[in-house]
């Protein structure tokens, strides 16, 4: 009888299968997955092989969506304009992010308010920091009226409809905007570091820059590759600061892959052409990416 | 997590990500099937509305005076407009659409009733009593009837009154006279044209359309809003010569306004006049109304026959709505004087004019003058947007804040506008 029972127990614990709630917490999210990001992905790559206004018959036209991308000045345009928002917008993210953070790291009283105010920008909705912006930079807006009184008169611009400026314009708005996002991040990886070995450098006599270059940095390697992957799909995707400031104009000195994608897409109403700019965005995404990783992970085993 | 499931799970992780973006665009089949046939389906007609502030009451307003007849329930679904400016076509094209939407007529709407979308109602336009030129407007290509208008409104180019006064300037009738008061005010401190461009762009067309109308008249105009002529034609070029006349009078800080404060220049009289459609009147606070006024679009050639822009609103049914029956029977009421009186008083403002020719109501002056000038004309046309398609207005807008930057540049820019309409018409199929 207890040989029965203890058979059975050990028999009951070899066949055990997980609860269904387990499963489900699998596949609902899967599905969710399935249903709302790859197959409109995959319909996203099929459309950007066809002609097709959203209503009347579709066309297949093969790659003619790509080839028109070589003979459109709008594609170059968006194109150049992109380039410049990633090594600006993500260039001066990664560099004033960190250096706000080492600045910030260390617990000193009132650190707290500046951390704060450096943070708030994320708070307000995009919406909102657009119309703060659009405000600054009018015409009759308060920079151009703080440079006049300083006696800079001859610098007052057309901020945002000047196409030599307004790109610019936009990226410094957006920059306010990632800026504490970054720094987050940086102050969680510095405050990972082992004290220790700071101390431990101190001791030794490695001065500020010698920790800096030797310590800090190469610590905050695995850090680096969030910072970097995360900044480089945002200067991707950026779209809404440009879209609520300036809308790709003046006369699309502003635009970026991600504007042109959503007006040829939904404005124009080419969802061919749009799909295929939206194939190129991610293709660039990627490709940007995994050449990061693939450098990043030859140096790891380098060590 | 060691680090190179970190870094497997994150490229993972953006690849999702980035295929989202490139996912972002709706899917869905292409048109089909006719009208609905057979009896209507149970349950309230559904209308799919872009309306807002004064519009939207006007809506509820003439809603509710349908369900009170008790002949069928209708209800009303509102969508911000951008969006539903965005999502008709899917709505459209869905597998069970709503049944009415409020639409735009002419170009706006042909283009989704010649791909078979909309419902065909010229039984019911039989007994209707428009105009020609709306019956035109409600028509697909090939002549069957599928819009109710029912208003439609003028523009006009406002001034403050009180500033005119002071100066000593009368509402200009011709194109010397209207030079002759932008340099008057320029004279006098006040940039004469105002205009706000970074978030409207679309309000450069207005200028354009009106000078194409006054110089190529309107049955040009509307040739090549349809993809007849070419925006590098000379005709086009005789356009923008005019537009170089006026040009020192617009306001040179417009390209980097917003229409809210290119609004506030000019009630605060830092700009003299403003190109408008009466929609205008209600960004002017209601207070200071009484001070302004409007003016016809400057005649340049009086040779050239008056054309005006009215862009009409109004109402179609899905091709595939299950209630055909009961649809039609509401876009009837909708045409019916009752209806449109019942329109025009919840709204209160006086700024769209009823359609149908029995409408009594009582007209503000400024629709008095509205619907005078709009009567009198030669041609109609609705506005750049309406009559070329929406999918050729982003051409427009690079093309002309361009020009109001780069006017030396005109060569290039028809060039490329031509290119850019021409391209988005191709996408039609």
């Amino acid at each position: 009888m207890v040989q029965v029972a203890e058979e059975r127990r050990t028999r009951r614990r070899r066949a055990s299968v997980p609860p269904p709630v387990v499963f489900a917490l699998v596949l609902i999210p899967f599905t969710l997955e399935v249903v709302g990001v790859f197959w409109p992905a995959i319909n996203g790559v099929w459309l950007s092989f066809l002609n097709w206004n959203g209503f009347s018959a579709a066309e297949f036209v093969g790659l003619d969506n790509y080839a028109r991308m070589f003979t459109d000045p709008v594609f170059f345009t968006a194109l150049r304009n992109t380039g410049i928002w990633l090594i600006l917008f993500g260039g001066i993210s990664f560099v004033g992010g960190l250096a706000v953070a080492l600045l910030l790291q260390s617990e000193r009283r009132g650190v707290g308010i500046y951390r704060s105010a450096l943070f708030l920008p994320i708070v307000f909705s995009l919406v909102v920091t657009a119309l703060i912006w659009n405000a600054i930079y009018q015409p009759n807006g308060i920079l151009n009226i703080v440079l006049t009184n300083l006696g800079l008169g001859d610098w007052t611009r057309l901020w945002l409809g000047d196409p030599s400026t307004a790109l610019y314009a936009v990226i410094v708005a957006a920059l306010w905007r990632q800026i504490g996002y970054v720094m987050i991040l940086f102050i969680a990886g510095l405050k990972a570091i082992d004290p220790a070995m700071l101390e431990a450098a101190r001791v030794d006599g490695a001065n500020w820059w010698q920790r800096l270059r030797y310590i800090v940095l190469p610590q905050l390697r695995s850090v680096n590759l969030v910072v970097l992957s995360v900044l480089i799909i945002d200067a991707l995707r950026s779209f809404d600061i440009v879209y609520a400031m300036t809308g790709g104009g003046p006369f699309r000195s502003t635009e970026l892959l991600s504007t042109y994608m959503f007006e040829a897409a939904f404005t124009s109403r080419q969802l061919g052409y749009g799909s295929a700019l939206a194939v190129v965005i991610f293709l660039l995404a990627v490709g940007v990416i995994i050449s990061y990783l693939v450098r990043a992970f030859s140096e790891s085993k380098e060590d | 997590m060691t680090e190179k499931s970190r870094r497997s799970a994150l490229v993972a992780g953006s690849v999702a990500f980035a295929l989202a973006l490139s996912g972002c665009v709706a899917t869905g089949g292409g048109s089909s099937s006719g009208p609905g046939e057979g009896p209507d389906a149970e349950g309230p007609l559904t209308i799919q509305s872009r309306l807002t502030n004064q519009d939207a009451a006007a809506l509820d307003a003439v809603v509710e005076a349908f369900n009170e007849k008790g002949g069928g329930q209708v209800e009303i679904n509102e969508v911000p407009n951008e969006t539903y400016r965005e999502q008709l076509p899917t709505y459209l094209t869905s597998a069970n659409p709503p049944d009415i939407y409020t639409w735009l007529g002419g170009e706006a709407t042909r283009v989704f009733a010649d791909e078979g979308l909309i419902l065909d109602i010229s039984d019911i336009w039989e007994d209707f009593d428009f105009n020609d030129a709306l019956r035109e407007l409600s028509q697909d290509s090939e002549g069957t009837e599928v819009f109710v208008p029912t208003s439609n409104y003028w523009w006009g180019v406002y001034y403050d009154t009180r500033l005119f006064d002071q100066l000593g300037l009368a509402e200009p009738a011709t194109w010397d006279e209207f030079l002759d008061v932008a340099e008057t005010l320029q004279a006098n401190d006040v940039v004469p044209i105002g205009i706000g461009l970074t978030d409207s762009p679309w309000l450069a067309s207005a200028w354009f359309d009106y000078l194409n109308l006054r110089i190529n008249g309107p049955e040009f105009h509307l040739a090549l809003l349809a993809g007849d002529e070419s925006f590098d034609s000379p005709e086009v070029e005789a356009v923008f010569e005019a537009w170089d006349e006026i040009l020192p009078y617009f306001d040179d800080t417009a390209s980097g306004l917003s229409f809210n404060q290119a609004t506030t220049d000019f009630v605060q009289n830092r700009t003299g006049m403003i190109l408008a459609g009466s929609w205008f009147q209600g960004s002017i606070p209601a207070d200071q109304l009484e001070h302004f006024d409007y003016f016809k679009f400057p005649v340049i050639d009086e040779s050239v026959p008056d054309g005006e822009e009215a862009p009409t609103d109004g109402f179609f049914a899905s091709a595939n709505t299950d209630q055909p029956a009961l649809a039609k029977e509401f876009l009837t009421y909708l045409a019916s004087a009752e209806a449109q009186e019942i329109m025009y008083d919840a709204t209160g403002s006086g700024t769209l004019l009823p359609t149908n020719p029995d409408a009594e109501v009582e007209l503000t002056p400024y629709a008095e003058k509205g619907r005078e000038i709009i009567q009198n004309a030669a041609g109609l046309s609705q506005f750049f947007n309406r009559d070329a398609g929406d999918d050729v207005q982003p051409s427009a807008d690079q093309a002309l804040t361009q020009y109001l930057a780069q006017a030396a540049e005109i060569g290039d820019i028809l060039t490329q506008w031509q290119a850019e309409a021409q391209q988005a018409r191709d996408a039609r199929g």
